[in-house]
């Protein structure tokens, strides 16, 4: 068993229902490869940086996943061929990190319930970052 | 005329690792010429932040490391420690290929 991260990003007319539809078809894929799905996060409808497929914004959603390599194999070639998802990416990791800087909630469902307006601390990275100055 | 200067390691530099003591413990006075060129050792700006916190999603550390053009800014210039700049050049093109940050930024060009 190895940890993995998959990231992929959903066409933006979609409604939150089809995304966890989506999230949650893909997490099938993995538990029945005998895999697990340790977390979920969905990172909210954001603005690409560039144009992808002709989409100028997207829904993000990451998938923690600790399996072997044939369900994640598996959820590569499916997530290939669904026109619904317009870039992936996939890669081992050393460890999951708990909350990323990006997490906005659970699955798209809950993010429409109740926005997230609370603003998040500083971590201690951001205060360090805030000091780090280029002469050039 | 190079006289070999004996200092006091601790007092100016606490924080430096005792790696290079016989370099470090002295300081070149050139007694032909006045002018002394004593240069500050550059640390890396990432000492304080842990490799796993270097990752594509922390999006505010990247943007520090790449340049208005988009582009990874090199080790030379930000003095990054050669594992940091390794996982940081990854962490970027991680981002990129996500549409997370841009690859280019043509605005740039027009000034």
């Amino acid at each position: 068993m190895a940890l993995y991260e998959t990231v992929f990003i959903a066409r933006q007319d979609l409604a939150a229902e089809d995304i966890d539809a989506l999230s949650n078809k893909l997490e099938k894929i993995v538990t029945e490869g005998n895999g697990k799905v340790v977390s979920k996060e969905y990172w909210g409808l954001r603005n690409l940086s560039y144009k992808v497929k002709k989409n100028s914004r997207g829904h993000y959603i990451l998938l923690k996943i600790d399996s072997d390599y044939a369900a994640v194999a598996e959820l590569k070639r499916v997530i290939g061929y669904n026109e619904d998802i317009i870039r992936s990416l996939t890669f081992k990791v050393e460890a999951h990190v708990d909350e990323s800087p990006l997490f906005v909630s659970a699955s798209a469902k809950d993010y429409k319930a109740g926005k997230v307006s609370a603003k998040k601390e500083p971590t201690k990275t951001d205060l360090v970052l805030d000091q780090v100055q280029f002469e050039a | 005329m190079v006289a070999k200067v004996a200092k006091k390691n601790n007092k100016t530099s606490p924080n430096h690792n005792s790696e290079n003591d016989s370099e470090e413990g002295f300081v070149k006075v050139s007694l032909v010429n006045q002018s002394v060129f004593i240069r500050k050792k550059k640390t890396c700006p990432l000492r304080d932040i842990p490799l796993v916190e270097i990752d594509y999603k922390n999006l505010k550390l990247l943007n520090k490391f790449i340049s208005e053009r988009g582009k990874i800014i090199p080790s030379r210039i930000t003095n990054v420690s050669m594992k940091k700049q390794k996982a940081l050049a990854t962490a970027i093109k991680r981002a990129r290929h996500l549409s997370l940050i841009s690859p280019i930024n043509k605005d740039t060009t027009q000034n």
